[in-house]
């Protein structure tokens, strides 16, 4: 399996999926077509979870503004996170600056609606 | 509508940060957004009002570009155009309005949640957002239905209005408040 970097746009995070174990998003994310712009990381990321992913994967999100469909998006990508955790090490921070309140509080609505998950909010 | 209708709209001697009116793409949308950060940035704006003033004027105006893909192929009598102002008044309000024409299959879908999203308060709002996001799961529409709710947690009032144009076709429009945090006196 191969990685998969993604380049930032205005309205697009950078997205780099690397197969040692990190999947990381950082910008501002309200694409046309969200669904379909995020469907090659889903795909990868199904992909590798399936395959031989590494021992631990940590998952870097720092998302400065978004959407209403990206924020259901990322709710999709973390019930698929949800879904393979069982057998696999995941740790997800959130990562968000100190003055930025809704991203803070888009973060702990995620920790609400993902107990399971290890999802940690981290101030730049 | 005329110049002065526009200035009507920004109350006493109020700042428009920006106004658009006119056919709307995705590539527009992020060259606004880029001018709103920048009037964001000189006015000294705090990133917490800030990102929502963005974010609410994301969801307008893609809204206001996606009414015109929601219809059948038949009916292409609605454009994704419209008009769009974000202005500030002298006591540090902010308000993104937003108009346009829209199908009656729209205001249909529209209008309910609006009305939902009026008796809530702002933890109702809170809680059916979230509600809504998951059992929305799997649903690859548009917007995933939760724009209005998006919207209204990151304001801190909506007025709306529909007028009917014919029996197909309204004009909507829409008034978001954020307004000045009493919190710091």
């Amino acid at each position: 399996m191969e990685n998969l970097t993604i380049q930032a746009t205005k309205y697009t995070p950078e997205i780099n999926l690397d197969t040692f174990g990190m999947i990381s998003l950082t910008g501002k994310s309200y694409p046309e077509n969200t669904f379909d712009f995020y469907e090659p990381m889903m795909q990868w990321v199904r992909e590798y979870f399936a395959s031989s992913p590494a021992d631990e994967t940590v998952v870097n999100m720092e998302i400065i503004y978004f959407n209403s469909s990206s924020s259901k998006l990322f709710f999709d990508f973390f019930d698929l996170l949800d879904e393979v955790k069982e057998n696999h090490r995941i740790s997800i921070n959130w990562i968000y600056d100190e003055e930025n309140e809704s991203a803070e509080e888009a973060g702990e609505d995620f920790i609400e609606d993902f107990e399971n998950l290890d999802i940690k909010l981290v101030v730049k | 509508m005329d110049i002065n209708e526009i200035q009507n709209i920004v109350e006493d001697d109020g700042i428009i940060f920006l106004t658009y009116g006119g056919f709307l793409s995705q590539s527009l949308i992020a060259s606004m957004t880029e001018a709103l950060e920048k009037e964001a940035e000189s006015n000294d704006l705090k990133m917490s009002i800030s990102n929502n003033i963005f974010t609410i004027f994301i969801e307008l105006s893609q809204n206001m570009m996606n009414y015109s893909k929601s219809k059948d192929i038949n009916d292409n009598s609605i454009k994704p155009e419209g008009l769009i102002i974000v202005s500030r008044d002298n006591n540090g309000n902010y308000f993104i309005d937003s108009r346009n024409i829209i199908s009656r299959e729209d205001k249909d879908k529209i209008e309910p949640k609006l009305i939902e999203i009026d008796s809530l308060d702002l933890d109702g709002i809170k809680k059916r957002y979230k509600e809504l996001r998951r059992s929305g799961k799997n649903t690859h529409g548009k917007g995933g239905g939760i724009g209005f709710y998006e919207i209204a947690k990151r304001c801190d009032k909506i007025e709306y209005d529909f007028k009917e144009i014919n029996e197909n076709k309204f004009y909507f429009h829409i008034k978001t408040f954020l307004l000045e945090k009493k919190e710091q006196l």
